[in-house]
């Protein structure tokens, strides 16, 4: 099986390009991660992130053959050759497929992503009826590989001022949560022309999502419930 | 969260512009289909309807505002230069404003005469 892989080494490399890699006698029901660690085994000066190898991690997102996905969880068998492999894009590239995830983490970070509560907390627990936790579902499970948020053009464009897919749909998170009480202070921290409202509804979030969320429908959510609190 | 909220009102304006929009070119189409204008007089009277020439005046600002979020929006996304987008927006709302008054003064001339 053929495979071109980025490749750029900042100190070694004047500019990024790109390697080809053949592979013989490679088992199609395996994950490209599995074939991305027999070609460090052939050249070891390539670099990739990879940890749980299960889809679990969110370490191992890679654009493959033009779409973000998870290495991991990728069967050989869907991928037509040669495989292109590159890194996330519109992130600064440290070295072959390994990006700096600095700005991703930075607008996760700014929507606090955890509970806010200003009343005197509950002696035993925080109790939520079956309800109310069912609004987390396709929140929750959310990795942080930076799939979407890569894929996005509007976090292309403006990658230090809009959130990003990923960002967003935590924001929702925790808006959706009946445990929060930072709504106002949530809603009114992500208007402005940037934060959110970048979002086009392109919907490229959703196209790739590894764990196949919606933060496309997350976006729209938030803007019903500011839509609410103005009416 | 309050009305004033900026990011929330030009989103939620561009969308009610739209719905007004639709709205209004859905009855256009109906009362040209009903009332076939054939000449400068039929149009005359037409447009001397204050509710039609009224209409028509918000149907225009609608336009004008959802042209303006929708290219400030562009520009905003691909004009990454700050003085060459304020540039080119300034020269937007200019247009936009004239073409505005433009539409202010035709009404309000059918209306008059």
């Amino acid at each position: 099986m053929r495979f071109l892989i980025y490749r750029y080494h900042p100190e070694k490399d004047q500019k990024p390009y790109m390697q080809a890699f053949e592979l013989d006698g490679l088992d199609k029901n395996k994950m490209l991660r599995d074939a991305l660690l027999l070609i460090k085994k052939q050249d070891e000066s390539f670099t990739f992130r990879h940890s749980c190898g299960e889809g679990v991690c969110g370490s191992d997102a890679l654009n493959i053959n033009g779409t973000n996905g998870l290495a991991c969880i990728t069967p050989l068998s869907s991928l037509k050759e040669p495989v292109e492999v590159r890194p996330l894009p519109g992130m600064p590239v440290i070295r072959d497929l390994v990006v700096d995830m600095a700005q991703f983490y930075k607008h996760y970070r700014e929507v606090k992503p955890y509970l806010v509560v200003t009343d005197p907390e509950p002696e035993v627990e925080f109790k939520q009826s079956p309800e109310e936790r069912s609004k987390l579902d396709g929140l929750y499970e959310c990795i942080l590989c930076g799939c979407c948020t890569t894929a996005c053009p509007s976090f292309w464009w403006n990658p230090e001022k809009f959130r990003g897919p990923a960002a967003l749909l935590q924001a929702y998170r925790f808006l959706a949560d009946s445990r929060d009480q930072a709504h106002d202070k949530r809603l009114e921290e992500l208007d402005g022309p940037y934060r959110m409202f970048r979002c086009h509804t392109i919907m490229n979030c959703v196209n790739v999502c590894p764990k196949g969320l919606n933060p496309t429908e997350a976006i729209h959510n938030i803007k019903r419930m500011m839509m609410k609190d103005v009416v | 969260m309050s009305w004033r909220a900026q990011g929330l009102r030009t989103w939620l304006l561009q969308r009610l512009t739209a719905i007004y929009m639709a709205l209004y070119l859905l009855l256009a189409l109906l009362v040209l289909y009903s009332h076939p204008v054939t000449g400068f007089t039929a149009w005359h009277d037409l447009f001397h309807q204050p509710v039609i020439n009224i209409a028509t005046i918000f149907m225009f600002a609608s336009i004008f505002y959802h042209a303006w979020v929708g290219v400030r929006d562009i520009l905003v996304d691909y004009v990454q230069p700050q003085p060459l987008r304020f540039m080119i927006l300034t020269l937007v709302s200019i247009l936009l404003l004239a073409l505005m008054l433009w539409v202010v003064f035709l009404m309000f001339g059918v209306l008059q005469g």
